[in-house]
């Protein structure tokens, strides 16, 4: 009994090496509607990468978008993503395939997993690159597009020509294990 | 058995524990926006702050009564009272604004200071704002017997309190005490009381009927003069960067002296059909 004891000590402390997590990763939208082209950002995307698990979770709280203009987040805020009700944006999946990291190379990536806005679910898969540099710390850049009638995001016929159904989100962060 | 249990859990606590992040507000305390559409509702400014230099312009009518029928148009073939506002941000707290309207050709100056703003979490249950300003009224008075009024007898001052709650998405409402003074109201101004000071409780009502549209209401009662009280019942909409406002109201005062001191029509035949455009400029940061 006392082995297994040690034996799932050992797991579970192997298992947190191998998670790595960021707290102030870079996420970005791109809106290119007919009359007008905007972006938002935010840096303080959260996320985790277990490898061991192969598990990816990630949220980022909607309010810290922002796309410039004040009156605008106000409307994003209240009118489209409704963050009163929905404050965050979620992900949870896994890669296709645990890569094998070389330090200072670019791995393409597949994550597969569920996406969450505005109180819809759907599975998307992710496309991106992860790596690892010199302190060992993981590196994951990538990118999806986001059409907002698939999660119940009307656009009013008035903005149609303003705000484009199809927002090209992408993000990159830095993600250091976790201790 | 029970010790088989614990192993369980402890061997499963670690991956459990760690399993999925936390989801946790980065502003826990995060503001109620949009409690109302715009700076302005009917006549009454609100608690909507402004972005940090961002500014807001408005433009806003008011014409003659509607007891006039087909042959004025509804009251539109008698003059338009106009008042052309403009209100820049200084900070996401403090605006300063600057005001000029038709009747009695009055220049207002004012400030608007967002002291608190009603929070998600209810922390803070209504957003606490104030108002203040004064202004000059600048039409020539060439053809007095009289001597025309002096610059200080011209001038009138303003003082508001904004109490605003957002009671569900729909559902808006704010409470104004207001003051107006005159330093000496002459009868040759256009305003129907005759006393130095106005006292007055405003409120007003929005109703979100649908995603950017809402019913909007005003009442502003006088509390120390036998004036009658102010009544606006309007619609606005919300286009993008503009927020439309169309209203009836009693009175065709524009700026917050006159509208403490200008009197009032009776509600249905002496209302006035109004009209502002209000509209967001942002000057600051670009993409």
């Amino acid at each position: 009994m006392k082995r297994l004891l040690l034996f799932l000590y050992f797991v579970s402390t192997v298992a947190q090496s191998q998670t790595f997590i960021t707290e102030s990763g870079y996420v970005n939208f791109l809106s290119k509607a007919s009359l007008n082209e905007f972006n938002g950002e935010s840096d303080q995307l959260k996320g985790l990468i277990d490898l061991s698990q192969n598990l990816l979770d990630f949220y980022i709280d909607l309010n810290t978008l922002q796309t410039g203009i004040g009156l605008r987040d106000k409307h994003m805020r209240d009118n489209y993503l409704e963050t009163d009700k929905y404050p965050f944006a979620e992900f949870t999946g896994n890669l296709s395939v645990i890569p094998t990291l070389i330090s200072g190379t670019k791995t393409p990536v597949t994550a597969i997993g569920n996406f969450k806005i505005h109180g819809v679910e759907r599975e998307i898969e992710v496309q991106g690159t992860l790596s690892k540099n010199a302190d060992g710390y993981l590196e994951l850049e990538g990118g999806f597009d986001v059409f907002l009638s698939d999660y119940n995001i009307e656009i009013p016929k008035l903005v149609f020509y303003e705000l484009a159904e199809k927002q090209e989100v992408t993000f990159n962060a830095v993600f250091k294990p976790k201790k | 058995m029970n010790r088989f249990i614990l192993v369980i859990l402890m061997g499963i606590m670690p991956f459990s524990l760690f399993a999925q992040l936390e989801r946790t507000l980065a502003n826990p305390d995060q503001p109620v926006e949009l409690i109302f559409h715009a700076p302005r509702h009917i006549n009454l400014l609100t608690v909507e702050p402004l972005s940090k230099k961002s500014m807001h312009f408005a433009i806003m009518h008011t014409f003659g009564t509607l007891d006039g029928g087909i042959q004025n148009l509804f009251g539109l073939d008698n003059g338009a009272n106009i008042q052309f506002s403009f209100e820049f941000a200084l900070s996401e707290k403090l605006s300063v604004a600057a005001s000029r309207s038709s009747r009695d050709k009055v220049y207002n100056v004012f400030g608007r200071y967002h002291i608190f703003q009603q929070t998600q979490s209810g922390s803070k249950p209504f957003s606490l704002s104030v108002a203040g300003g004064g202004g000059v009224n600048t039409s020539k008075y060439d053809f007095l017997p009289e001597p025309a009024p002096n610059f200080s007898e011209r001038m009138s001052y303003f003082g508001q309190v904004m109490l605003a709650r957002k009671f569900s998405p729909k559902i808006s409402f704010q409470l104004t005490p207001m003051m107006a003074y005159f330093t000496n109201p002459r009868p040759v101004y256009q305003i129907e009381g005759t006393e130095n000071l106005y006292l007055a409780l405003g409120f007003s009502g929005k109703w979100k009927v649908t995603d950017r549209s809402s019913l909007a209401l005003q009442f502003i009662p006088n509390l120390n003069t036998d004036l009658r009280s102010n009544f606006g019942i309007g619609w606005d909409v919300e286009a993008g960067g503009h927020v439309f406002q169309m209203y009836f109201v009693t009175s065709q005062a524009l700026n917050e002296q006159y509208l403490l001191a200008g009197g009032n029509g009776t509600i249905g035949d002496e209302f006035r059909l109004g009209f502002n455009v209000n509209r967001i400029f942002a000057t600051g940061k670009k993409k």
